[in-house]
């Protein structure tokens, strides 16, 4: 039976974990805190360690909490600053990424080494006298751990939690995958999309959405294991998914990867989702990380980076981006549904709708929406508010109102 | 040092009519057909080069076999089914060594919209193609499809 206007908007008859106020995804407000309260504290991945193979190295970064930032690689290691002049505010890198032996804004040509330190002032002493010295105007840096398959993570927050810390234990089944040898990315692109950026987060936290794959339909919902897949929750509000073997013969044209990860089974399939907002996806032979960089409630970067092994062969790296190619990148089979189904998400706001369920119960299993609620619940605590019903009506004080009535 | 001999008009402009017609059959979601123009030995690749990681980057690769099953498979998909069409420009056509044939075109890739036909540019780049002319028939060997365009949107299930 279809609803009246009224009916539309009234409160699901769920218990308030099961679904979430639909101004999430829309308002202003709650994004500008999402940026304060979330992205300005939490760990972020910036890039991988191979995208700086050099000293000198960098490459430009933006950042989910609007920072502009540049990954240098010196001495001791990829470094993260704000890549902003400390002059006169100036961008100083422009180029997403390149090597230099110092980085040096175009405006006044004040430079800055790998350490973020600067050395370079021209007519200093004639201009500045003995008034301002190069050692108090270094970059502004970023706190940068390299872990987890050779990613370089920063977080804006100098008091935040070590990086391990952050992750906990969400990443431990990848231990093999990620830690054994060096990896290497062969591929990168960015999708400026139009949607809210935790639609991206609640598609990569549910398998419910598999009927949009015929792919996966073929190679996984229809194989052994799939319903038998669990879904677990960790601290932080990052959610692992239990692993499958696909069949990827299944699907017409489709090969059974010959090649795997360190420690994956043939055909293996691991998957992690990390709040707030990205995810490690290793199936078979290649590697997918997201990473989201929200720019408007309707608005949001995907970044999406494709790896292999450090020491493939040619060929063996062929074989991986085949692999990778068939479900992911541009021309991919699943990330093209993926992300029409998220476009459709961003195209219906701003029809009223007042909540969106997240209502499956499946025994922690792959349909099960356990997932996105251990988002929603990792969200609420950061914000400080309920996913459910972030501007909470004020309860009425009833002495306070007989007092000011009397 | 002995010249090579010039390469038949005849055989250019049956080259330059292959990629037009190439062209006609894509805009019209005509894959097989397109495929038809194509030798067994055909590979399509779409290749950028990221500034980013400052590597080239191979996003699509098949050969005929692979392109075959990747068409047919099409219908079973959820895919945007905006059109996409493509302006093309002739560059050159040049004759190998080996006797075959390559030719290199710009193309505009364009998407217009299902409801209410707006139409935006989807991707630019450039074909770089190789054929045989034999029997008075130009074949494709290969097609290399080289994106300047990196933020394909939502992406696509077609070949471009």
């Amino acid at each position: 039976m279809s609803r009246s206007g009224s009916q539309w908007t009234q409160r699901p008859s769920l218990p308030p974990s099961h679904y979430v106020d639909a101004r999430l995804y829309t308002d202003e407000r709650l994004f500008a805190e999402e940026k304060e309260r979330i992205f300005a504290s939490s760990w972020f991945v910036a890039c991988h360690q191979s995208e700086l193979p050099k000293r000198g190295d960098f490459r430009t970064v933006a950042h989910p909490a609007g920072a502009n930032l540049v990954v240098v690689r010196g001495d001791s290691g990829p470094r993260a600053f704000y890549n902003v002049c400390p002059h006169r505010g100036n961008t100083i890198v422009y180029e997403p990424a390149g090597n230099g032996a110092s980085l040096t804004c175009i405006f006044h040509q004040w430079s800055f080494d790998t350490q973020g330190r600067c050395i370079g002032i021209p007519r200093e002493r004639e201009g500045y006298q003995e008034r301002l010295c190069k050692a108090d105007f270094g970059l502004r840096a970023v706190r940068t751990e390299v872990d987890f398959g050779g990613f370089v993570w920063v977080n804006l927050d100098d008091r935040a939690e070590s990086l391990a810390d952050y992750i906990g234990e969400a990443l431990d089944g990848m231990r093999g995958c990620l830690g054994s040898e060096p990896l290497e990315v062969f591929s990168f692109h960015r999708v400026i999309a139009h949607t809210n950026w935790k639609f991206w987060n609640d598609t990569n936290s549910e398998f419910y959405h598999d009927y949009i794959h015929y792919f996966n339909r073929q190679t996984s919902m229809l194989q052994q294991g799939y319903f038998e897949r669990k879904y677990l929750p960790f601290r932080n509000g990052h959610v692992v998914v239990g692993d499958q073997i696909v069949e990827y013969e299944a699907y017409k044209g489709g090969e059974n990867r010959t090649l795997t990860f360190p420690t994956l089974e043939p055909n293996q399939w691991k998957l992690t989702i990390l709040f707030p907002g990205m995810a490690y996806n290793v199936r078979g032979s290649s590697m997918r990380v997201d990473s989201v960089v929200p720019l408007a409630p309707g608005k949001v970067a995907i970044e999406y980076r494709g790896l292999g092994l450090l020491r493939d062969t040619p060929a063996e790296r062929a074989l991986r981006i085949r692999d990778y190619n068939s479900i992911w990148g541009p021309f991919g089979r699943n990330l093209h549904e993926d992300q029409l189904a998220v476009h459709g998400q961003g195209l219906a706001r701003g029809s009223g709708q007042t909540f969106i369920v997240q209502a499956r119960e499946e025994n922690d299993t792959i349909h099960d929406e356990v997932g996105m609620r251990a988002f929603y619940a990792e969200w609420s605590r950061r914000m400080g508010r309920q996913a459910h019903d972030p501007y909470p009506l004020p309860q009425l004080d009833a002495p306070l109102i007989a007092e000011y009535l009397s | 040092m002995l010249s090579q001999p010039a390469p038949p008009r005849e055989h250019l402009d049956l080259v330059g009519d292959l990629v037009y017609q190439s062209v006609e059959l894509l805009d019209e979601s005509l894959w097989n057909e397109w495929l038809a123009l194509c030798a067994d030995s055909f590979v399509y690749k779409i290749v950028a080069f990221s500034p980013e990681i400052r590597h080239d980057m191979v996003w699509l690769e098949h050969g005929l076999q692979g392109m075959l099953n990747l068409v047919d498979l099409l219908p079973k998909h959820q895919s945007d089914r905006s059109r996409l069409t493509r302006h093309t420009s002739l560059y050159r056509v040049s004759q190998r060594d080996d006797g075959d044939y390559d030719a290199v075109s710009s193309v505009a890739v364009y998407r217009t919209t299902l409801d209410g036909g707006v139409t935006t540019l989807f991707a630019l780049g450039k074909y770089y193609d190789s054929a045989r002319v034999e029997a008075g028939r130009a074949t494709f060997l290969s097609r290399t499809v080289r994106l300047e365009t990196r933020d394909l949107g939502l992406g696509t299930h077609f070949p471009l």
